[in-house]
């Protein structure tokens, strides 16, 4: 089915961090394939030969009781419109403004018919300014919700910043998106295959961006923690299951300035259970936790071993909105384990702990 | 007319190669034309076939122009443009950088188009539009009132009806939360129906302003129709033809009027007959079916194809109700002759 659906891929970043380089770089490169660009603010994306529209950014909200659920309604409009034109696209790229809030953006990829019907949301990329990005977390709450929407990081101007620096901001964002692909990349210089056409909302493919996402876990459990963050008991428990820990634990001991706690910071939860999952338990669950918390809750990603199923089961969700499947199969003699990531606010870990334990087979 | 006397409909199919925006039939049903996605107008007669090349991109919103013998195209290149049953264009209003997805007329004379947040309306005879002001959204879809004077954009929130000949002057609104998508004034001129983003419709009784709600589409409803006696309002977005019944007391509490179940497919265009209580439903997957709403049945004009048939969108009766187009995703183009008995 996703064969015939073009694929979409959302650039989001704070103002500044080099949008319009990277999408001239995409563009400019001798790849063969046509794309559209659809721009919320016209910076200078010069390109011949390719399809770009801008839109004012349209924020509607649904009228179905989900207080969440937004939808950009330009996008809406310009994706119909796109359909419309005579020769194939091979992709669409969405460049959103610096303040742009990644959730509607994505949320339009799940809710209405037609867009899911003609495209499908392949990855969110989120550019991050090496050097300014801890400003950026101080003034500007879209810095950091682009970060934690994030399916693929360039952190860039690392030519601007020292390695230490880098090491700092880097720890930073593992903090707030373990799961993310990071590229280091200077004046946007990627290679475009690290970019689009990732399938980061293809639950058959879930794993290819974070192949580890299994493993980790409990190796990091006994080290330390920054006393800032153990204040926070939610902090805590997400710390002990990061296998991201490590590093920037270590960087919080000596540079505790680079994490300013504030109440309303996104952090992620993980939880893992050994063995398997009850799938009915879980559903009921899940579909709670998300109807009560999924305000708070940007992502979460799941993937999960149930008795008796020679496949994983595999679930993720934007917001309140979830999706799940049957994945990949366990290979033969694979330990099978099970594990749940929510990447929000204010979430009450041990709760979302408690509540996934309790769906143990 | 009845389902009886449509023995054997004359079918033929085009293929036109590009997303069919629109179809519409000049007022003596003579002249059929469909604009594309390639920026064409196709224009077939008995005389012959002609296509005219009259945007740089897509057209994007279609309408038969007042005059009864041309054509309003709206494209992605920023255009409104006529096109004669000759074949001959004129650029009406030229913003580059925006695309014109919304076009409407009245066949007394005013005919509008969307422009962002705006319409451009042209009054009876006038050369150049007048603006509204700024609806709070980018405008959805516009309709005229039976008798032409108002002109009524949806848009983010509801809709706004302005007078045409004082477009300058505050319009009067009429709200209900969410993003409405289409609106379709009853002929009688009694009610107003919008669709809307979460697959319901909406509509609001003008006198009062009391309105009412209609949920329980499979998909986002996408156009409306009403019969000529305004009694029944339709749309397409399920699998069969459903039908509200505005007659007495109007359709609340009252199950709507549901018949013509086919294949399961969703319908995705419908149009109704200028004078019975007839429709063209067009399907997701390429069919078409006339509904009898008198005989609650239905008849099937065009069978799906056996694969790969793509939704059928842009509908449309000649004024005698005797010939019907319709044009679909993928560039068929199909044209029924009904009055082969």
């Amino acid at each position: 089915m996703s064969t015939t659906q073009i694929p979409v891929t959302v650039l989001t970043g704070y103002l500044g961090a080099g949008k319009t380089t990277l999408l001239n770089r995409i563009l400019s490169e001798n790849h063969g394939r046509k794309y559209a660009v659809i721009i919320n603010e016209f910076g200078e994306v010069g390109i011949d030969n390719e399809i770009v529209v801008g839109t004012d950014e349209e924020i509607f909200e649904m009228n179905n009781g989900c207080i969440c659920c937004t939808v950009r309604g330009d996008l809406i409009r310009t994706i119909g419109g796109l359909m419309k034109r005579a020769g194939k696209l091979d992709g669409i790229i969405v460049e959103t403004t610096g303040l742009a809030d990644p959730a509607p953006v994505a949320q339009t990829f799940f809710t209405d018919d037609e867009v899911r019907a003609k495209t499908r949301l392949d990855a969110v990329v989120t550019l991050v300014d090496a050097k300014h990005f801890p400003l950026r977390l101080e003034d500007s709450r879209e810095a950091e919700d682009q970060v934690a929407f994030a399916d693929v990081i360039l952190l860039n101007k690392t030519d601007l910043v020292s390695p230490e620096e880098l090491k700092k901001v880097e720890a930073r964002i593992r903090q707030i998106n373990p799961y993310a692909a990071i590229h280091r990349t200077a004046k946007s210089a990627i290679d475009i295959a690290k970019v689009l056409d990732k399938g980061a909302f293809d639950l058959q493919r879930i794993l290819t961006l974070d192949p580890h996402f299994l493993e980790g876990g409990h190796h990091h459990h006994d080290h330390d923690h920054d006393p800032a963050t153990c204040t926070d008991p939610a902090h805590d428990h997400s710390h002990d299951h990061h296998h991201q820990d490590h590093d920037h634990d270590h960087d919080h001991h000596h540079h505790g300035e680079v994490n300013p706690k504030h109440a309303d910071d996104i952090f992620s939860v993980s939880a893992t259970i050994a063995g398997d999952v009850d799938p009915d338990k879980f559903q009921r669950w899940i579909t709670d936790t998300l109807r009560d918390e999924g305000q708070n809750i940007l992502r979460s990603k799941g993937i999960l071993s149930v008795k008796g199923a020679v496949q994983r089961y595999v679930f993720q969700a934007v917001h309140m909105i979830a999706d799940s499947t049957w994945g990949q199969k366990w290979r033969e003699g694979e330990k099978r384990g099970s594990k749940i990531v929510f990447i929000g606010r204010h979430l009450d870990a041990a709760k979302l702990n408690a509540g996934f334990e309790a769906c143990r087979e | 007319m009845s389902t009886a006397e449509i023995k054997q409909p004359r079918v033929r199919t085009y293929a036109l190669g590009a997303y069919i925006a629109g179809v519409a039939f000049t007022r003596d049903g003579e002249t059929l034309a469909a604009a594309t996605g390639a920026g064409e107008i196709r224009l077939q007669a008995v005389a012959g076939t002609k296509t005219v090349k009259a945007h740089d991109g897509a057209v994007l919103s279609f309408a038969a122009h007042p005059d009864g013998v041309s054509f309003l195209s709206g494209g992605d290149d920023g255009r409104l443009v006529r096109t004669t049953r000759d074949g001959e264009t004129e650029e009406l209003l030229k913003v580059p950088g925006r695309w014109i997805e919304v076009v409407g007329a009245h066949p007394s004379g005013p005919f509008a188009c969307a422009v962002g947040k705006e319409l451009r309306v042209w009054a009876k005879g006038a050369n150049a539009p007048a603006a509204t002001g700024a609806h709070p959204s980018t405008v959805t879809a516009l309709d005229f009132s039976p008798d032409g004077s108002r002109v009524t954009a949806a848009h983010y929130g509801g809709v706004s009806v302005w007078q045409v000949a004082k477009p300058g002057e505050r319009p009067r609104t009429l709200n209900w939360k969410g993003s409405h998508v289409q609106v379709r004034y009853s002929p009688n001129g009694r009610f107003l129906a919008t669709a809307t983003q979460d697959n319901a419709i909406h509509v609001w009784r003008l006198s009062s302003g009391q309105d009412m709600q209609m949920a329980g589409y499979r998909t986002k409803v996408r156009q409306l129709v009403w019969t000529a006696d305004s009694r029944w309002l339709l749309s397409d977005a399920a699998d069969c033809f459903v039908a509200w019944d505005f007659s007495g007391k109007g359709p609340e509490g009252q199950p709507p009027v549901e018949f013509g179940f086919g294949d399961g497919a969703v319908m995705t265009g419908i149009a109704c007959h200028p004078a019975s209580p007839f429709f063209i439903g067009g399907f997701e997957n390429g069919g078409v079916r006339l509904g009898d709403l008198d005989g609650k049945r239905e008849l099937v004009l065009r069978e799906p194809p056996e694969e790969d048939g793509k939704p059928v969108r842009a509908i449309a009766f000649s004024s005698d109700g005797w010939r019907v187009a319709a044009g679909a995703e993928d560039g068929t183009l199909s044209t029924f002759d009904l009055k082969t008995a």
